[in-house]
């Protein structure tokens, strides 16, 4: 396999540079090291990195958008002059190079219980965006991803202490390359709730890497996802228990029809002395029609004693019992077939955007009448 | 005419080690406004029959027919039986998360209105009939919202399929085990549904293991079935009997 790259030379402002604690002259060193680790390569296995390497020094826009002018909330453009919280070199380099490329970010700062919901439309390639949430405040924070070109985001979000974030991020856009990066740190008590619904296209890369950096922090992760007509979807997720007893529970489902292709990575990984950690992933698969392919692969590392972890990947087809349960009521079998595929991603389809994404990925919702 | 004529029904089982005989010449006849009950030790094939005739997968028929109101059953999908008049209410209703209670009534009732040429009901009219139907059968209506099934104790299943039962009005009813699980109150509420859905025009096959239920369906024959045939018939006299004596004296 041919050695990964960057598209070009990484220049970093002197004080991101200074704050990395790395030798800056070795830097495009370290990130091909990082690039061309067996753990990257792990993680790009099922989708080609170059692509999405190349696009990273792409440039870059802010973000749609609205309702910034709230009370405590600020948004502003603003140079990188520091890692933020959560920043990993080894774990993710591309993320890591794009922040760098683009040089500048949009920081959002959340610093009082928010009350109208804020959104952020991203129609071509926006520039990284960063989120710190203070102590005590809340955020509903609309992600929606949408135009037809290549497209690459990154988000962090840093929770403080005891406030929540309630994330709902649709990605529904047909585009030939769309890669979506984000990476969320827990303070102490802080929660953390993410409803993603995704369609595939030409190939839509999701990392998510959530981190519990503080006692007693709580996430939620619930996404659906349909890859249809030879679409693609690679989904990576590290959940990361630093501090003892957060809870953590994921729930992914995916449906893969006629071509698709859909690639699962749940990795969680609790560190020494994150006692009374309870994680909790479990990720469904449901193949339909012809040549569907679903890699899924859940990976635990547990460092310590007195956890609850509970980690569960399955792939298969619909259920012969419910087929036969609803035939056995007048319902043909292309009906029932429909309704129980809808069942499906229904379980995981919530939130704000619920309505959208249910359109688009189960069709018109009408509970009406259907004449 | 008869509602349903069973003759000679041969019916196999697909196994790890290949087909497995169950039924072996079973004949059954129903005419409008009878209930048949079905009784029998384990393994006699009481739940094959029920499967058999609803079209349940993993069933192959060897030999015989099946008729229901003139239409040969064998040849029909399951859905297209339950068209033409067909319910099995479940011995293990499946629960099915993401598929609410309403929605699948709807598309089951629509989809037997649009079979038989029929306007699709109102949805008002409609949710109202199921909500009633449904506090009749001691059924929470907040139930209706919930996935298929979803987190129902056994005795709400077998309650919801008698809803079922009295919703879709079919021409023939397979109660498979109906009672089976249920405490006495249930049993009367189940028993209670049935007695409400019988009448002159359609018929009911009771498979069950117990007498109990026929003290409140009272049924209008009653047939021991073994070995995949019905070795003995007779009316609820022999229900009684069978409970006092076993079935030890018949096979």
């Amino acid at each position: 396999m041919a050695d990964l790259a960057l598209p070009q030379t990484l220049t970093l402002s002197e004080d991101f540079a200074s704050a990395l604690g790395e030798p800056v002259a070795t830097l495009d060193e370290v990130v091909q090291q990082a690039l061309n680790s067996a753990a990257h390569r792990e993680r790009w296995k099922y989708t080609k990195a170059d692509r999405f390497l190349a696009q990273t020094s792409a440039s870059a826009k802010p973000p749609q958008i609205s309702n910034e002018n709230q009370i405590g909330v600020s948004w502003q453009r603003q140079p990188i002059a520091q890692p933020m919280s959560g920043l990993d070199l080894q774990q993710a380099p591309e993320a890591f190079a794009r922040l760098c490329f683009a040089g500048e970010a949009m920081r959002l700062d959340i610093t009082a219980p928010v009350t109208e919901p804020i959104t952020l439309v991203h129609s071509e390639n926006t520039l990284p965006v960063m989120i710190y949430v203070s102590a005590n405040a809340s955020l509903s924070l609309i992600e929606i991803i949408e135009g037809h070109e290549e497209m690459q985001q990154s988000v962090w979000i840093d929770i403080g202490p005891n406030a929540q974030v309630l994330h709902s991020r649709n990605a529904l856009n047909d585009t030939p390359a769309s890669w979506q990066y984000l990476n969320v740190r827990l303070q102490d008590a802080a929660r953390y709730r993410l409803n993603n619904h995704a369609l595939g296209c030409g190939i839509r890369r999701q990392d998510l890497h959530i981190i519990m950096d503080g006692q007693g922090a709580e996430a939620k992760l619930v996404s659906a996802g349909m890859v249809d007509n030879k679409a693609a979807l690679d989904q990576q997720i590290t959940m990361e228990h630093r501090q003892p007893k957060g809870h953590s529970e994921q729930t992914i489902h995916n449906i893969v029809a006629n071509g698709g292709k859909c690639t699962f990575n749940g990795r969680i990984h609790i560190h020494e002395g994150a006692s009374g950690t309870d994680a909790q992933l479990s990720n469904k698969n449901l193949g339909m029609g012809d040549n569907a392919t679903i890699n899924t692969k859940p990976e635990l590392e547990i460092y310590t004693d007195d956890v609850s972890c509970s980690h569960g990947a399955t792939v298969g087809t619909l259920s012969k019992e419910a087929l036969f349960y609803l035939t056995s009521r007048g319902i043909d079998q292309t009906a029932a077939q429909a309704l129980l595929s809808q069942g499906f991603l229904r379980q995981c389809i919530d939130g704000p955007l619920a309505a959208t994404a249910l359109e688009a990925m189960i069709g018109p919702q009408n509970t009406s009448d259907e004449h | 005419m008869n509602l349903l004529d069973v003759s000679n029904l041969h019916a196999s089982v697909a196994t790890d080690a290949g087909p497995q005989p169950i039924l072996k010449g079973l004949n059954l006849t129903v005419k409008p406004g009878e209930v048949h009950a079905i009784m029998g030790p384990n393994g006699s094939g009481k739940s094959t029959l029920a499967n058999v005739l609803s079209g349940r997968p993993g069933y192959a028929v060897d030999d015989g027919e099946a008729v229901l109101d003139g239409r040969n059953l064998l040849d029909l999908e399951p859905f297209e039986r339950a068209q033409i008049g067909m319910f099995l209410a479940f011995q293990y209703p499946v629960e099915i998360p993401g598929v609410s209670n309403m929605e699948f009534l709807k598309a089951s009732i629509d989809s037997l209105a649009r079979a038989r040429g029929e306007e699709q009901p109102n949805t008002a009219n409609f949710m109202r009939q199921v909500r009633e139907l449904a506090g009749s059968l001691d059924l929470d209506p907040a139930f209706l919202k919930r996935g298929v099934n979803e987190g129902f104790s056994g005795g709400e299943k077998k309650r919801n399929e008698i809803m079922q039962l009295l919703l879709l009005n079919p021409k023939l009813a397979l109660l498979d085990e109906t009672d089976s699980g249920l405490d006495i109150d249930a049993l009367k509420t189940v028993a209670d549904g049935v007695n409400r859905y019988r009448s002159q025009s359609n018929g009911v096959v009771l498979i069950t293991h117990y007498q109990r239920l026929l003290d409140y369906i009272v049924p209008d024959y009653v047939h021991v079935l073994s070995n995949g045939q019905i070795i003995e018939s007779g009316d609820k006299g022999l229900a009684l009997e069978l409970e006092a004596k076993g079935y030890a004296w018949l096979t």
